[in-house]
This record gives structure tokens, C-alpha cells and sequence, in this order.
């Protein structure tokens, strides 16, 4: 439900809820869920550039960057993701950053799926 | 409020914290352990894990003097494939007797808190032998890749929905981002973490067992060695291993009957955080919950980090080490990259001996059992990279979510 100045990507979000359902917030030990409008703007937490492809869906994807984003209203929520269009020397703990909708596509599988990858925020 | 509750609670309000496990009594000076067996550690051996337990349960009993009838208290974990379950005891040494059973033992962070359940047991007339085992055969598993480290991580639907497709896995990616967030928040080195890596197979060169004895390790190597998970290197990592260690513990009492030099549990506790399993969103991402165990543990032992002779900590990754070292309080947090840099770790000049038989990252990914067996052996004065005069020795385990300090000393 990430929008307000980013592209909607066409997918139906829905069924995101069933990966997060019994799982407690781990500051306020609640269960209720709901969707949250955010600005797509966070900071980068930390990353790795994984040259290894621990599984062979990633050995074409290898080395890229996977990234925590810290978001902005809330840092102690972080998005698993990837950073693009960035270049390595220039990834740094904090760096503001912004959510981008790209598809993502893995070797031996059909299909592809968008989801938020993040870069340097454009100063 | 005492002084050490006060830190415990001022170190609870660390986002995400939980704190020292409710229950934990004092159970300081009541057993000792009595018995160790380290079975074969190796690379893919084709052993089953049953056979790997055995085999060390056989050199524990011998070691202590006793017999596979004596046992009458078995601690295992079920959460790993194929432990030395009681079926499987009995099924291997012939046996039918009555066993009392727990759950709460095995290697990770229950390698070092089984000696406070069998403490209960032992002093309220459950079991007079207890026996803790761990094994794993995850090096002839690798291929199917089943049952291994990865595997409960894969399984987690969070994490094969919102993690993995980013490559978010495994767990040495979880750990590079944590290094990078320590080196970040700390000012930590490559250099810094290559000097565990060094100490600890320096100390596997020495050790006869250890899967890494043949092959030496300079910091220029570690240094000069190709990034997988920047900022990690391979010698960053863990083996993966077949093997698998026991060990037995009885009362103070009993001890003092049987061959081996007391070896006795002083301070034991556990701590826990609330989001460990999910690393990506560990409120306190560069710390351990020892920061919770180890103050308890070492008050019930009524000792200090400065006491310690020899320390061993579960040791997944180098930056695990170096926070565990952190946390327990053997410097300031933060202070980990500097002080562990050079010699300190090194069995004979360095002020911290730690992993003296080249842990998980060297010796064997048994996850922490031979880690006990190995401080035991110290204290006995009987290891290969010796400490000199030995009488303190600290286990740390860890498993994420929670960490274990296991204090033991020489009587």
C-alpha cells in the first residue's frame, strides 16, 4: 500500500497479511495488524554484496546488494530489499534512500513479481 | 534492588530486550562435571548422527568410569534431527532402565544451560548421572541439504516471502550486515575480525580432532581471502561438520568418588531478546543477550570476566565472538574490535584465551557441545593448547533469540 509520489505496482497486496498473521509486534507484543500509508523514504540500516549464490536461483544475480531500509516513520520497522543504481563504494550506513518498483525475476522460474527495491535518495 | 539487578533492568530497556530467563536458581557448587566424550569430528563421513552421539556417549562414560546402566538422566534436544533420544540410548548400549528426560539439553545455547536443569534433577533425586548430548551429521546431510543449519530458516514463511527473495539469507548474510552495522556503530576492522579467525585456527592447528588441524592461517591470508558476504570472508564462517561431543554431571558429592578432577559448575543462566530469530528486525542488532546471562551467572558464581582463565563461545561468525566478548563484559561495548586485536585470544600470550581448540570457525560446527568438552579439558589441564594453571573457564552459547553463560571451575 506504499504510494504518494511512487508508481502503484499492479499486484494485489492482500495476501502479504497471511506472512506477518500470529506474528507479535515485537515492541508492544500486539497481534492486530493494519496497513500503514508510509512515504517510501527510509535509511540504509546495514547490507551485505553477497558474491556467493548460496542458492542457485542467485548465481546469475551474484554479487548484489541485499539491504535492511530503516524506514522513515518508523526505523525500527526495516524492509529486507535491494539496493540498485547505486554504486557500492557509495552505499554507507544511514544513507537516506527511497523505495523504486522493480520486477524481480530469478533463474528457472516463470514469471516475475514487482517489489520495493531502494536507492540513494536524489538530493 | 541489588547492583547487578539494577544493570539488568537499566540493560532491558534496549529495545527489543527481554532479559535473564524467569526461574533461574541458584544452583551454584551442586554439580560438577564428571565425564566428557568428543566423538570424531570430520568432514562428510557418512556416520548417522545417532552413531556420532554414541560414539561420544561411549568416550564420556569411560572417561568418567561409569557405565551406560548408570546413566539415569539423558538431556537432549529435539529441535535437531536424530539426537540421542532415550529410545535410541537404550537401543545402542542394550539397556531398558528408566531414564529421566529432558528436552532443554543438546549443543547452541542449551550446551551451556543443560548443567542448570541437571542441577534440579540431580538435586531432587531424579537422576544421580546426567547425561548431555549433541551430533550432528549435517557434512554428509549437505547435499540434500536437509537438516542442516539452513534448513529451519528456510522453512520460516516470513523469511521465504519477504526475506529470501532478496537474498537475505542464510545466516552468514544475516551476520555480514550485522559486521557491517558493528563496524559502522564502532569503528570494528576486517582487521579486527581476521585476528578471532587467526587465534581460532591457530589453536585447530594445535588440537589433535580438529577438521582444520593441517591448514594454517596468517592475518595476511585472512586478509588477502576473497569477500562472500562482504564485509565477510570464507575464514569468517563456521565450518560445516560431522561430530558431535557429551558430557556427564552428577552431585559435588558423587564427583569425589569417581577418577576425574572436580570440575564443578559455579554461575549458569540464560537471556533472552524478543526478535532473534528474525535478524532483520533485532532491535538491538549489534548485541547478544549475553548482555543478560552472563551478569547472572557470573554473580551466582560470585566471580568476575577478570577471574576467567579461558573463555569459549559459540562462535558462528567472527563478529559473534566479538559481541559475545562484548556482552559478558570482558571489555566496554564497542571496545570488542580493539581488544581482540593481536594476540589476546591466543592460548598462551594472549590476556583472553579463548576457543583453544579453534572453535566452531576451526576445530568443528558441533555448535557448541565440543566447546564445553574442550573448557572441561582445560580446567583438567589435559588440552592440547593448554592455559596455563587453568581454574576458571567460561562457556558462552548462543542461538539468536537467547544466550547462555555457563561458569565452570576447578575444586
Amino acid at each position: 500500500m506504499i504510494h504518494g509520489g511512487f508508481p502503484l505496482p499492479d499486484v494485489d497486496w492482500e495476501p502479504t497479511r497471511e506472512y506477518f498473521a500470529g506474528t507479535a509486534c515485537v515492541a508492544c507484543g500486539g497481534t492486530s495488524q493494519t496497513w500503514t500509508t508510509v512515504s517510501g523514504r527510509g535509511t540504509l540500516f546495514s547490507w551485505s554484496v553477497v558474491h556467493f549464490p548460496w542458492i542457485p536461483q542467485f548465481k546469475s544475480l551474484v554479487p548484489f546488494v541485499t539491504a535492511l531500509v530503516a524506514l522513515d516513520e518508523d526505523p525500527g520497522v526495516r524492509l529486507v530489499t535491494r539496493m540498485i543504481d547505486c554504486a557500492i563504494d557509495h552505499l554507507r550506513c544511514d544513507l537516506p534512500v527511497c523505495a523504486v518498483f522493480r520486477p524481480l525475476r530469478f533463474d528457472g522460474l516463470d514469471g516475475e513479481v514487482v517489489v520495493p527495491m531502494f536507492q540513494p535518495t536524489k538530493s | 534492588m541489588g547492583a547487578v539487578d539494577q544493570a539488568l533492568a537499566l540493560a532491558q530497556r534496549a529495545i527489543g530486550a527481554v532479559g535473564m530467563r524467569p526461574g533461574v536458581e541458584d544452583v551454584s557448587g551442586q554439580i560438577a562435571i564428571v565425564g566428557i566424550g568428543d566423538a570424531d569430528h570430520s568432514k562428510a563421513s557418512g556416520r548417522t548422527t545417532h552413531q556420532i552421539a554414541a560414539q561420544a556417549t561411549e568416550r564420556a562414560l569411560a572417561d568418567a568410569g561409569l557405565a551406560a546402566s548408570d546413566i539415569d538422566g539423558l538431556m537432549y534436544v529435539p529441535f535437531s534431527r536424530d539426537q540421542l533420544d532415550a529410545a535410541a540410548f537404550h537401543a545402542h548400549f542394550g539397556t531398558s532402565h528408566e531414564l529421566w528426560v529432558s528436552e532443554k539439553g543438546g549443543g547452541m545455547v542449551w550446551a551451556g544451560s543443560a548443567p542448570h536443569d541437571a542441577a534440579l534433577a540431580i538435586r531432587s533425586g531424579k537422576a544421580k548421572y546426567v547425561l548431555n548430548t549433541f551430533s550432528v551429521a549435517w557434512a554428509t546431510q549437505r547435499p540434500q541439504m536437509i537438516g542442516g543449519p539452513g534448513h529451519v530458516h528456510a522453512e520460516d514463511l516470513y523469511k521465504q516471502n519477504l526475506e529470501v527473495p532478496s537474498g537475505f539469507f542464510p545466516q552468514p548474510v544475516y551476520f555480514a550486515s550485522i559486521a557491517r552495522r558493528h563496524m559502522h556503530e564502532y569503528g570494528t576492522t576486517a582487521e579486527q575480525l581476521g585476528a578471532i579467525a587467526v587465534a581460532c585456527r591457530r589453536h585447530a592447528n594445535l588440537t589433535p580432532g580438529a577438521v582444520m588441524r593441517d591448514k594454517t592461517l596468517t592475518l595476511a591470508q585472512y586478509l588477502a581471502s576473497p569477500l562472500i558476504a562482504d564485509p565477510f570472508r570464507k575464514e569468517d564462517c563456521c565450518l560445516i561438520s560431522d561430530g558431535g561431543a557429551a558430557y556427564i554431571m552428577t552431585s559435588l558429592e558423587r564427583a569425589r568418588d569417581l577418577k576425574q578432577p572436580i570440575i564443578a559448575v559455579l554461575g549458569v543462566c540464560v537471556g533472552s531478546s524478543k526478535s532473534g530469530v528474525y535478524w532483520s528486525q533485532q532491535g538491538d542488532f549489534t548485541a547478544t543477550p549475553q548482555q543478560f546471562a552472563a551478569p547472572r551467572s557470573f554473580a551466582m558464581a560470585g566471580l568476575t570476566p577478570s577471574d576467567v582463565d579461558v573463555l569459549a563461545c559459540y562462535d558462528p561468525f567472527t563478529i559473534v565472538s566479538l559481541m559475545q566478548i562484548e556482552d559478558m563484559g570482558f571489555c566496554k561495548k564497542g571496545d570488542g574490535g580493539p581488544f581482540v586485536a593481536g594476540d589476546t585470544l591466543h592460548f598462551d600470550s594472549g590476556k583472553l584465551p579463548y576457543n583453544t581448540h579453534g572453535g566452531m570457525l576451526s576445530h568443528a560446527y558441533v555448535l557448541g557441545i565440543a566447546h564445553v568438552t574442550e573448557i572441561v579439558r582445560q580446567l583438567r589441564h589435559e588440552a592440547a593448547a593448554q592455559v596455563k594453571d587453568a581454574t576458571v573457564g567460561v562457556f558462552g552459547g548462543y542461538t539468536g533469540p537467547q544466550a547462555s553463560t555457563l561458569v565452570l571451575g576447578r575444586r
